[in-house]
C-alpha cells in the first residue's frame, strides 16, 4: 500500500509499564494497508517548537476493526506530548512507511527477539505469524521484571520467554543468550532492539550454519544467480532480520537523514529499511 | 457483502470482475466488508465502492485547507498572476507561483509524490549534487532542537551523471521548473558539473551550494570568503547558459559584500540563507551528537536570522532574492516578501507537513484577492527603508 497522510483518532490510551504506553487509533487505511515491520510518522503539536514528525513502529493493525496501536516509551517532548492528547483527538499520521518483515512461506518456527521497546517493532509479527499458522517463540530481554512486557498482550499461541539483566524475572543476562537454544528449531528470526544486541544476534546468524550443519534455505542445489542484497527475495531467505532505528528527519527516503552503515554504503532507514537483512548492514567490530 | 450480490445479479462487469477478484484471494474480502461501515460512517451517501473513497475522506478530515471556494470566487483567484521571474536577465527561469522547496528536503521531487501534487509548487530545488558520488557523513546525521533541526547529511549523492540518468527524463516531463542545486570541493568541480548540467532537458536551473570547503584553498568556504565566492560563481556562469542562484550562507560576519560580489559575477538571483553551523551534545555527554560533529541549523530558529540577511541583501543587489529559513506559514511567506524576497523556499517544515509548499500558494492567492492585488509584486519590499543602507548598517553595529 503507498503512504498517505491519514488523521487516525485516538481512542484509548493507558501506560503499560513505567514511561511505557500503548495507544490505539481509529484508522482504518492504515490498520488494513499496514504489514509488521511498517512504521507511521506522527506529527506532534507544534505549539511547543517541535518541528520534526516522531516514527513510531505500527505495534498492532487490526483490519476487522481499524484500529492500529503504538508503543512507546516517553524519552522526550514529542513523546510527553502524545502521552496528553485524549481520547477524541485527531492525530496526522503519515503511513505505512518502510519496507516489511519478509517471512519465508516455508518457515514455520518463526524466532522474535525483542529487548526493551523492541517489542513494539516485532510485536506485529507475532499475529501476522499466528494468523498464518506459524509457530512463534518469543524472547524478550529487559532490565528488570518491573519493564518486562505483559505475556498478556501477547497472541495466547506464542511461546514468551524473558530475560532480565538483573535475574528478577526469567534468565539471569541477556536475551540473546537464549538464542542457542531456539535457532536449531528456528527457521527464520526476526529482531528489534538496542544495537549492540543486534549485533550480537548477527554475530551469532552468521556462525550459525556452522554450529547447526544447517542447509541455506532456497540454495539447495548451490548454484543459480544469488538474489542482490537488499532486494526482498534476498531478505525472505535472511535467517536474521532485524528492524533499526535511527533519528529521522522525512520519512520518505527525501532527506538522507536516518541512514545507518550498510555493507554496500548509507542505508536509509525510511525507505530500505526499516527491516534489513542482517547480511545488508556493517555490524561494528563483526 | 449483501450490497455486492445485489449488484452481481445485475451483470454489472466492473463488480463482477471485482468478486471474482475476491473469490480468489478471500483475505481482501473480509477486509473489504469489516471496513464498509467506517465507510459510510466518513462519507455520507457514498454509492461508490472502493477503499480509496474512505481514504480520501478520511485524509480530508486532517487536512487543514481552506473552505473550498465557489465557481466565482475560484475564477477570480484563478486571475491573479503568481508568476515569478528568477531570472529576468538570462532567458528567464519562470515560476507559476512563488513558493519553492529547498534542496535537501524533497529529495529529487519523487519522494513525496504519493502525497503531493509536485506540479503545483513554485519550483523543486534537488538535492545537492556533486560531480562524483558521496556517500556522507557517518550517523546519526539529524537531531531535533528548539524550533529546528540540525543536520549533517554531507551531501551524500549518486553523482551528477546518476542523477541526469535517473530524473532527467522524468522532470523533462513535468510542469514544475526543478533546479540542481550543485555542491564541489574546488571551482573546476562546481564547472564540470554545471557544464554536464547544461543543456540537459527538464533542468531548469542551477542552484550553487557555496558552503563547501575549497580544498584548494586550505579548505576555507567559498560562501565566507568574497573573492572565492565571485570566482566561483563567475567561473559557472561561463560554464553554463542556465539560469544560476548562487545560495548565500549565513555564517559571516557581513553578507552584503558576499552578495554584492555574487551579483557582479553574473548570477541570476540570490537564495537566502543557507544553514546555521551548530552543535549538538550526546545524551551521555561525552561527544558530540552528530556524527560529523557539527551540523546546519534550520527550521523556525533560524527565521530572524534569514529574514535579517534578505533584508540586507535586498538593498544592495537588483537580482531577484529567494528567501528561505523557517517558513512554516503564509505570514512567514509575508514577512520574507516584505523584505524584498521575491520567492521563498520551504524547507524544514515539509518533514512534518508534507502538503504546505502546495498550502502556502493557495493562501497566498487567497491572500492577494483578499487585498485586491492582481499579482504579489506589490507585497515584495514593503518593509525595505525608503533610503537604501541605513537601518541595515545601525542593526550591525548591535551585531555581537
Amino acid at each position: 500500500m503507498t503512504m498517505r497522510l491519514v488523521s487516525a483518532e485516538l481512542v484509548e490510551s493507558r501506560q503499560i509499564l513505567p514511561g511505557q504506553w500503548i495507544q490505539s487509533f481509529a484508522a482504518p487505511e492504515l490498520a488494513t494497508g499496514s504489514r509488521a515491520g511498517q512504521f507511521v510518522h506522527v506529527r506532534t503539536g507544534d505549539y511547543s517548537g517541535l518541528v520534526l514528525r516522531r516514527p513510531f513502529s505500527i505495534n498492532t493493525a487490526d483490519p476487522a476493526t481499524g484500529i492500529v496501536t503504538l508503543h512507546f516509551r516517553t524519552v522526550g517532548r514529542g513523546t510527553e506530548w502524545l502521552t496528553r492528547t485524549r481520547e477524541g483527538d485527531r492525530l496526522d499520521m503519515l503511513g505505512p512507511l518502510g519496507r516489511p518483515f519478509e517471512v519465508d512461506p516455508r518457515s514455520h518456527h518463526l524466532l522474535l527477539i525483542a529487548g526493551g521497546l523492541g517489542m513494539a517493532g516485532i510485536r506485529m509479527l507475532a499475529d501476522e505469524a499466528v494468523r498464518d499458522g506459524r509457530q512463534v517463540v518469543v524472547l524478550f530481554g529487559a532490565q528488570s521484571a518491573s519493564n518486562v512486557y505483559p505475556s498478556s498482550l501477547l497472541p495466547d499461541e506464542v511461546e514468551y520467554v524473558v530475560a532480565t539483566d538483573d535475574g528478577s524475572l526469567g534468565h539471569h543476562g541477556f536475551v540473546t543468550e537464549l538464542v542457542a537454544e531456539y535457532e536449531a528449531w528456528a527457521d527464520q528470526a526476526f529482531a528489534c532492539g538496542p544495537h549492540p544486541m543486534l549485533a550480537r544476534l548477527a554475530q551469532l546468524a552468521a556462525g550459525r550454519r556452522a554450529r547447526l550443519g544447517v542447509a541455506k534455505l532456497g540454495r539447495k542445489r548451490g548454484g543459480g544467480k544469488a538474489d542482490p542484497l537488499g532486494s526482498t527475495a534476498a531478505r525472505r531467505k535472511s535467517f536474521l532480520q532485524v528492524s533499526m532505528e535511527q533519528t529521522m528527519g522525512c520519512a520518505v527516503g527525501a532527506c538522507l537523514g536516518c541512514t545507518v552503515i550498510g555493507v554496500d554504503g548509507p542505508l536509509r532507514v525510511c525507505r530500505e529499511g526499516p527491516v534489513f537483512a542482517a547480511e545488508e548492514i556493517a555490524w561494528p567490530n563483526a | 457483502m449483501k450490497a455486492k450480490r445485489t449488484v452481481i445479479t445485475f451483470g454489472d462487469m466492473r463488480v463482477g470482475k471485482d468478486s471474482d477478484r475476491s473469490k480468489r484471494t478471500p483475505t481482501v474480502r473480509k477486509v473489504k466488508s469489516a471496513i464498509v461501515p467506517v465507510d459510510r460512517i466518513k462519507v455520507p451517501g457514498a454509492g461508490r465502492p472502493r477503499v480509496e473513497t474512505g481514504g480520501s475522506a478520511v485524509a480530508d478530515l486532517g487536512a487543514p485547507t481552506a473552505v473550498r471556494p465557489t465557481l466565482a470566487e475560484q475564477a477570480a483567484l484563478d486571475k491573479i498572476d503568481l508568476s515569478v521571474d528568477l531570472a529576468p536577465e538570462h532567458g528567464g527561469l519562470m515560476l507559476a507561483n512563488p513558493i519553492m522547496v529547498a534542496s535537501g528536503t524533497f529529495g529529487y521531487g519523487v519522494e513525496y509524490d504519493e502525497v503531493v501534487d509536485v506540479q503545483r509548487l513554485g519550483a523543486i530545488c534537488c538535492k545537492g549534487t556533486t560531480l562524483r558520488p558521496r556517500a556522507g557523513n557517518p550517523p546519526p546525521r539529524v537531531t531535533e532542537t528548539p524550533g529546528g533541526m540540525l543536520n549533517s547529511i554531507g551531501l551524500q549523492n549518486p553523482g551528477v551523471d546518476a542523477v541526469i540518468e535517473k530524473y532527467g527524463p522524468l522532470w523533462q516531463g513535468w510542469k514544475v521548473p526543478v533546479i540542481v542545486n550543485i555542491a564541489g570541493e574546488s571551482i573546476e568541480d562546481y564547472v564540470e558539473v554545471a557544464r554536464r548540467l547544461d543543456g540537459v532537458p527538464g533542468v531548469a536551473g542551477i542552484e550553487l551550494n557555496i558552503s563547501c570547503p575549497n580544498v584548494g584553498k586550505g579548505g576555507l568556504q567559498f560562501a565566507i570568503d568574497r573573492d572565492a565566492a565571485r570566482a566561483v560563481t563567475a567561473a559557472v556562469r561561463r560554464a553554463t547558459d542556465l539560469p544560476l542562484l548562487v545560495k548565500l550562507s549565513p555564517n559571516v560576519a557581513d553578507v552584503r559584500p558576499i552578495a554584492k560580489a555574487i551579483e557582479e559575477a553574473g548570477a541570476d538571483a540570490i537564495t537566502a540563507i543557507n544553514t546555521l553551523s551548530g552543535l549538538a551534545v550526546s545524551a551521555d555527554r561525552t561527544r558530540a551528537f552528530l556524527g560529523n560533529t557539527y551540523g546546519g541549523l534550520s527550521g523556525p530558529a533560524i527565521k530572524p536570522v534569514a529574514l535579517r540577511v534578505v533584508y540586507e541583501v535586498a538593498q544592495v543587489v537588483s537580482i531577484p532574492i529567494v528567501g528561505i529559513g523557517g517558513v512554516t506559514s503564509l505570514a512567514d511567506v509575508l514577512d520574507f516578501m516584505a523584505c524584498g524576497a521575491v520567492a521563498v523556499q520551504v524547507g524544514t517544515a515539509i518533514f512534518a507537513d508534507p502538503e504546505l509548499p502546495v498550502r502556502l500558494g493557495d493562501e497566498l492567492r487567497a491572500e492577494c484577492l483578499a487585498r485586491g492585488l492582481s499579482s504579489c509584486a506589490p507585497l515584495v519590499g514593503t518593509a525595505l527603508p525608503k533610503r537604501a543602507g541605513a537601518p541595515s548598517a545601525k542593526g550591525a553595529e548591535y551585531r555581537p
